[in-house]
C-alpha cells in the first residue's frame, strides 16, 4: 500500500462510524460556474492546461491531486487573483472578462486559504466583520462617528456575525484575539469570515490540513452543514481522501497541470489513471 | 437586599407556583438567556405564556396526565420550560444527563416508559432515533433547536415553536384547560424522577414529590436568605439533582432569576457577566480558578506580585474573621477594606464572584487551604451535604459556623441518626419516596422507620456540632481495639500537603495504622531544583532523606490534626514510607479516574506491609510494571520505613479550656 493510501485509511474508519457521510447521490443540474480551457502559465512553466469542468448549484465540489498539481491556481482563478492566457470561464450564465478578486468577491464568491490568512491581532468577531465589509452601505465618515444609518447597519450586520459565529460554535472565542487561537479554530473563524460575505460559491483550500482527526470530524460536519442550510455550493481542496469521498459530490483530478478525472467519488476512485498518479496502487 | 418572602404554604406544585409569581413580580426576570451575543430577559410573565402554550401543545398531541416525559440537553430555558409544562399537566419530567451513552439513555427512556420527549438539537434527535428501536415506548420527540433538522421528515418529530403554536390553537377551544390541569395538581404527586448517574451499577429513578420538593427548598431559601433579587447561572448538568434543587426548585420558590450560559465553553464569561448571587461548584472547579490565577499572578509585574502577595497574607490573617462576625481589631480592618479596594474586589470580579453572597461547594473533601482562600477574600463559600435521595440538602453550614473539614449541622426540619456502625441515617421533609419500579433497592436505602441510609459513614464533631463525612461506610474498618478506621478521610488530609500525591493508609484489623506516600513528582522536583538538589529518577528523588523529613512533617501535623478527634484518634499513621513508583492505572493499582484500589495494592505490595508493621526500618522492594507500550519489567529498590510522633487524644472539654 502506497503512503498516501495509508493516510487516507483512518478516515474511512470515520464512515463506520456513522460520522460524516453523504450518504444518497444527489443530483445537480443547473451550472453555477463552467470553465473551458483553461491555460496557466508563469513564464514557461505551466500550471493549467486546457482545464474543463464546471461546478453545479448546490452541490460540494472537490479539487484533488499530488502536490503542485495546480489546485490553488485552479482557485486562484476562479476567484480572479491569476488571469489565464487562454480559456473562458462563465459564472451564472455570464462570460467573464478580466477582473479583480473583490469583484469576484461582490459577486459572491468567498475563499479561505491554505495558510490562514486572518488579521492576527484582531479578535474573532471582528474578523468576521471584515466578511461584511462588501455589503456595508454607509460610508468611512459615518462609520467614524458611528450615528444614525450607520449604527442601525452596523447593528444588522453583528447580528448576522453573531448568527454564524452561533452556527459554527465559536461562542467562546468571540473576543478572543485570532493569534492566540489553536490552528484548527483559526481555520474555524476563517470560515465564518468567509461565510459573513453570503456567498453562492465557497471555494476552500485545504479546510482540514493539519487538523486532528476530531477536529476534521468537525470541519467536515459544518462544511456540510453550511451546504444544507445555506444551500452554498462549495468547491474545496482537500488532501485527506477519506474526507472527499464522504462529504463530496463530484470530483475532479488534476495532475501536473492537466485534468485526469471528473465523476462522482465512486468513479473517480476506481479510474485507473488516478490510481497511478495519485491515490496509489496497493501491491 | 429585601428579606426573603416565601409564598403561601397552599402552593404545592411548581406550576402554582409560577403562577403566583406572574401576580407578584410578573415583571420581574425570570430567565435570562444568552442570544447572539446579547443576555435575553423573560419575566415571569413570559415565562409563564410560554410554559402554557407547550403545556397545551403536549396535550394537543396526547400527552395524558401522569406520564413521564424525558428531557434530554444542556441548560436550555425551553427545556426547564418543558419540565414545568410536563409538571402543570400533572406529568413527570425525568431529565436525562445529555452525554450519557446510548445505552444508558436507551435503559432509562425504557425504564421510565416515555412517551415524550423533548430534546435540544439534532445530536440528541440523532441519538433518540438510534435508540428507538429499543426503546418501545418513545413515541413522539420534540426538538428545541431546529438546526441541521430540516431535511428529516420523521412524522413523529416536532419543532418546539410548531408545538406551542399548536397548543395556542388547542388553547383557542379549550380557554379553561391549563388553569383546570394546574389546578389538578397535587402535593402528592410526583414532580420528577431523577435518574442517579449509576456510578454503582445501573441507574436507579429517584421518585420526589412536588410537595417534598417544595418544602425542602423553603427551608433552604429561609436558610440562606435567598429572594427574587437573586441571579443564579444554570450551569450544571440539569438532570443532576444540584441543578434541579437549586436553580429549578429554589428560584421557583424563592422567585430568583436563572441565567442560561450560552453554551458550555462560555460558562466562564457567562458567570463574569451575570455576577450571580448564589453560586454553586464542585471543590475542583474552585482549585483549578485558583490555580490559574496562582500562575497568573507569577507572571505579573514585580510591583503587582508585591502587593497580590502582601493583602493575600493579610487576608489570612483577618479575612475569614471579619467574614464570620468576630472581633478584628480596627486597623486590621481599615487595611482589609484597602486590600478589597485594590486586590479583593478586581480578583472577585475576575473570576465572576462579585455578586455572591452564598456560594456552596460539596461532592468531595475540600483542602483546608483552598478553602480558607476564598473565605478570607470575602467569599461566603460553604459547605453542604446531601445526595439525590434528600433532594440534595441533609446538611449545610450556617453563616458564621464555618469550618473546612465538616459539613455543618442538619439543616433546619432534617433529622440526622448515626447508625451502630458508623453510617449517617437521615429523614427529611424532602426525602424521597422510592426507587421508581425498584422495590428492592427501595427497602434497602430505608429503614423501618423511614430513614434514609446513606451509604456513607461519619459522626458529629463533638467540639462544633457539625457532621463529618469520613468515607464509605462499607470502606470503613475498624483498628484492632475496635476504634474507628477511616483510610480516606486520613488519605485526604495527608493529599491536600503539596508533596504529596497519593497516599493509601493501612490499619484495618491492625494495632496501628501506616502508611504508602507517593510524591508529587512537579511539587517535589521543582522544590529539588529550587534547593540545588540533584536527582536522577522518580525513585531517587522518593528516597531523598530531605524528602522523607518533610512528608514526616506532614504525617506528623495530620496526626495531630486526627488527635483532636477522639473517633479518629485511633488513626493516626504511626510509621510509613515512600514509595519508589507511582501508582498507576496501567499496573492496575488505580481506577482510570484515579482511585486507589486497596485490593491490588494489598497483593502486589503485601511484603511493604509486612515490614511497616514488623519493625523494620529498611526493606527490599520488587515490583512489576506496566511501561507504556504494554510491555513489562521489574523496578526493584530498597525502601526506608519513618516512624511518626502520634499524640494522646485530645478531649474537647480540655481543647475549650485551652482555648
Amino acid at each position: 500500500m502506497s503512503a498516501v493510501a495509508t493516510a487516507a485509511a483512518p478516515n474511512q474508519n470515520q464512515q463506520e462510524d456513522g460520522g460524516v457521510t453523504q450518504n444518497t447521490a444527489r443530483v445537480f443540474d443547473e451550472v453555477l460556474l463552467e470553465v473551458k480551457d483553461i491555460s496557466l502559465a508563469f513564464g514557461g512553466v505551466k500550471a493549467l492546461t486546457n482545464i474543463s469542468f464546471d461546478i453545479r448549484k448546490g452541490e460540494i465540489r472537490a479539487i484533488i491531486g499530488p502536490n503542485g498539481a495546480g489546485k490553488t491556481s485552479m482557485l486562484n482563478v476562479i476567484n480572479g487573483f491569476y488571469h489565464p492566457q487562454d480559456g473562458t470561464i462563465t459564472y451564472k450564465g455570464q462570460v467573464r472578462r478580466k477582473m479583480r478578486p473583490h469583484n469576484a468577491a461582490k459577486q459572491g464568491i468567498a475563499r479561505t486559504f491554505q495558510n490562514v490568512a486572518l488579521f492576527k491581532g484582531m479578535s474573532t468577531l471582528d474578523n468576521i466583520m471584515t466578511g461584511r465589509l462588501l455589503k456595508m452601505r454607509t460610508n468611512m465618515l459615518l462609520q467614524a462617528i458611528y450615528w444614525g444609518p450607520n449604527q442601525r447597519e452596523e447593528i444588522r450586520h453583528r447580528e448576522y456575525c453573531e448568527q454564524i459565529i452561533d452556527f459554527l460554535e465559536i461562542q467562546a472565542i468571540r473576543k478572543t484575539p485570532v493569534g492566540r487561537l489553536p490552528y484548527g479554530l483559526q481555520k474555524r473563524v476563517e470560515l465564518a469570515r468567509a461565510l459573513a460575505m453570503e456567498p453562492e460559491l465557497l471555494l476552500l483550500d485545504e479546510p482540514m490540513a493539519g487538523m486532528n482527526v476530531e477536529e476534521k470530524e468537525d470541519m467536515c460536519r459544518f462544511v456540510l452543514d453550511v451546504n444544507e442550510e445555506f444551500g452554498t455550493t462549495i468547491a474545496l481542496i482537500e488532501h485527506d481522501m477519506g474526507v472527499v469521498m464522504d462529504i463530496s459530490d463530484r470530483v475532479v483530478v488534476l495532475d501536473y497541470g492537466r485534468k485526469l478525472a471528473d465523476g462522482p467519488p465512486d468513479e473517480v476512485r476506481r479510474d485507473e489513471e488516478v490510481i497511478r498518479a495519485y491515490l496509489g496502487v496497493g501491491h | 437586599m429585601s428579606t426573603t418572602n416565601l409564598p403561601p404554604e397552599s402552593l404545592d406544585t411548581f406550576p402554582k407556583l409560577l403562577a403566583h409569581h406572574v401576580e407578584v413580580r410578573g415583571d420581574r426576570p425570570a430567565m435570562r438567556e444568552k442570544d447572539y451575543g446579547i443576555w435575553q430577559t423573560s419575566t415571569w410573565k413570559e415565562v409563564a405564556a410560554e410554559v402554557r402554550d407547550f403545556a397545551c401543545g403536549l396535550a394537543a398531541l396526547g400527552l395524558q396526565r401522569g406520564e413521564r416525559v424525558a428531557i434530554v440537553g444542556d441548560n436550555r430555558p425551553r427545556l426547564y420550560w418543558a419540565m414545568t409544562a410536563a409538571q402543570a399537566l400533572g406529568c413527570v419530567p425525568v431529565p436525562l444527563y445529555q452525554d450519557s451513552v446510548a445505552e444508558e439513555m436507551a435503559f432509562v427512556l425504557d425504564h421510565a416508559e416515555a412517551r415524550f420527549a423533548v430534546v435540544e438539537d439534532q445530536e440528541q434527535v440523532d441519538k433518540l432515533l438510534d435508540l428507538k428501536e429499543r426503546c418501545r415506548t418513545l413515541e413522539t420527540i420534540i426538538y428545541d433547536d431546529p438546526r441541521g433538522l430540516r431535511n428529516y421528515d420523521q412524522p413523529f418529530l416536532h419543532d418546539y415553536e410548531a408545538v406551542q403554536k399548536e397548543g395556542q390553537t388547542f388553547l383557542k377551544s379549550h380557554p379553561d384547560f391549563y388553569e383546570q390541569a394546574v389546578a389538578a395538581g397535587r402535593g402528592s404527586d410526583i414532580s420528577v424522577i431523577l435518574y442517579t448517574s449509576g456510578t454503582t451499577g445501573r441507574s436507579k429513578g429517584v421518585v420526589l414529590t412536588a410537595a417534598g420538593c417544595i418544602n425542602a427548598a423553603r427551608d433552604t431559601v429561609a436558610f440562606d436568605h435567598l429572594n427574587d433579587r437573586d441571579q443564579v447561572l444554570a450551569y450544571l448538568p440539569p438532570a443532576w439533582v444540584g441543578d434541579h434543587y437549586l436553580n429549578y426548585a429554589q428560584g421557583l420558590v424563592a422567585g430568583f432569576c436563572m441565567a442560561c450560559p450560552e453554551s458550555a465553553d462560555t460558562v466562564e464569561q457567562d458567570l463574569r457577566e451575570i455576577g450571580p448571587t448564589f453560586y454553586f461548584a464542585p471543590p475542583r472547579v474552585f482549585e483549578n480558578l485558583l490555580t490559574r490565577v496562582m500562575i497568573r499572578m507569577e507572571d505579573a509585574g514585580r510591583m503587582k506580585r508585591a502587593l497580590f502577595h502582601h493583602f493575600i497574607a493579610l487576608a489570612k490573617r483577618h479575612g475569614e474573621k471579619i467574614l464570620n462576625g468576630e472581633k478584628v481589631p480596627l486597623p486590621a480592618r481599615l487595611h482589609y477594606a484597602l486590600g478589597e479596594l485594590l486586590i479583593y474586589g478586581p480578583l472577585k470580579n475576575v473570576l465572576g464572584f462579585s455578586n455572591i453572597r452564598v456560594a456552596y461547594t460539596a461532592g468531595e473533601a475540600i483542602g483546608p487551604d483552598l478553602f480558607s482562600f476564598y473565605r478570607s477574600i470575602g467569599l461566603n463559600l460553604k459547605q453542604l451535604y446531601g445526595q439525590t435521595e434528600a433532594f440534595l440538602y441533609v446538611t449545610a453550614q450556617p453563616d458564621g459556623a464555618i469550618f473546612a473539614d465538616t459539613v455543618g449541622p442538619a439543616i433546619p426540619n432534617v433529622d440526622i441518626r448515626i447508625e451502630e456502625g458508623g453510617e449517617v441515617l437521615f429523614k427529611s421533609p424532602g426525602q424521597f419516596q422510592g426507587y421508581y419500579k425498584d422495590d428492592e433497592n427501595t427497602a434497602e436505602a430505608l429503614t423501618p422507620d423511614g430513614y434514609v441510609r446513606t451509604g456513607d459513614a461519619g459522626f458529629f464533631d463533638e467540639a462544633t456540632g457539625h457532621l463529618k463525612i469520613i468515607d464509605r461506610a462499607k470502606d470503613v474498618g475498624r483498628m484492632q481495639d475496635g476504634s474507628l478506621f477511616a483510610p480516606k478521610y486520613v488519605e485526604n488530609k495527608l493529599k491536600f500537603f503539596p508533596f504529596i500525591k497519593e497516599a493509601v493508609v493501612f490499619g484495618h484489623e491492625r494495632p496501628f495504622a501506616t502508611a504508602f506516600i507517593n510524591i508529587d513528582m512537579e511539587a517535589v522536583g521543582n522544590w529539588a531544583e529550587r534547593n540545588s538538589i540533584q536527582y536522577g529518577s522518580y525513585q531517587e528523588l522518593a528516597a531523598l532523606p530531605q524528602i522523607y523529613a518533610v512528608i514526616g512533617e506532614n504525617v506528623e501535623q495530620v496526626n495531630r490534626d486526627l488527635a483532636q478527634d477522639s473517633k479518629l484518634a485511633g488513626s493516626q499513621v504511626r510509621r510509613f514510607l515512600v514509595l519508589h513508583k507511582e501508582l498507576d492505572a496501567d499496573d492496575g493499582e488505580l481506577t482510570r479516574t484515579r482511585k486507589v484500589r486497596r485490593r491490588i495494592v494489598n497483593e502486589r505490595y503485601a511484603e511493604l506491609i509486612a515490614a511497616l508493621y514488623d519493625g523494620r526500618t529498611e526493606v527490599h522492594a520488587s515490583v512489576e510494571v506496566t511501561f507504556e507500550d504494554g510491555r513489562k519489567g521489574r523496578l526493584d529498590g530498597d525502601l526506608t520505613i519513618a516512624d511518626v510522633e502520634t499524640f494522646p487524644p485530645v478531649q474537647p472539654a480540655i481543647r475549650q479550656a485551652a482555648e
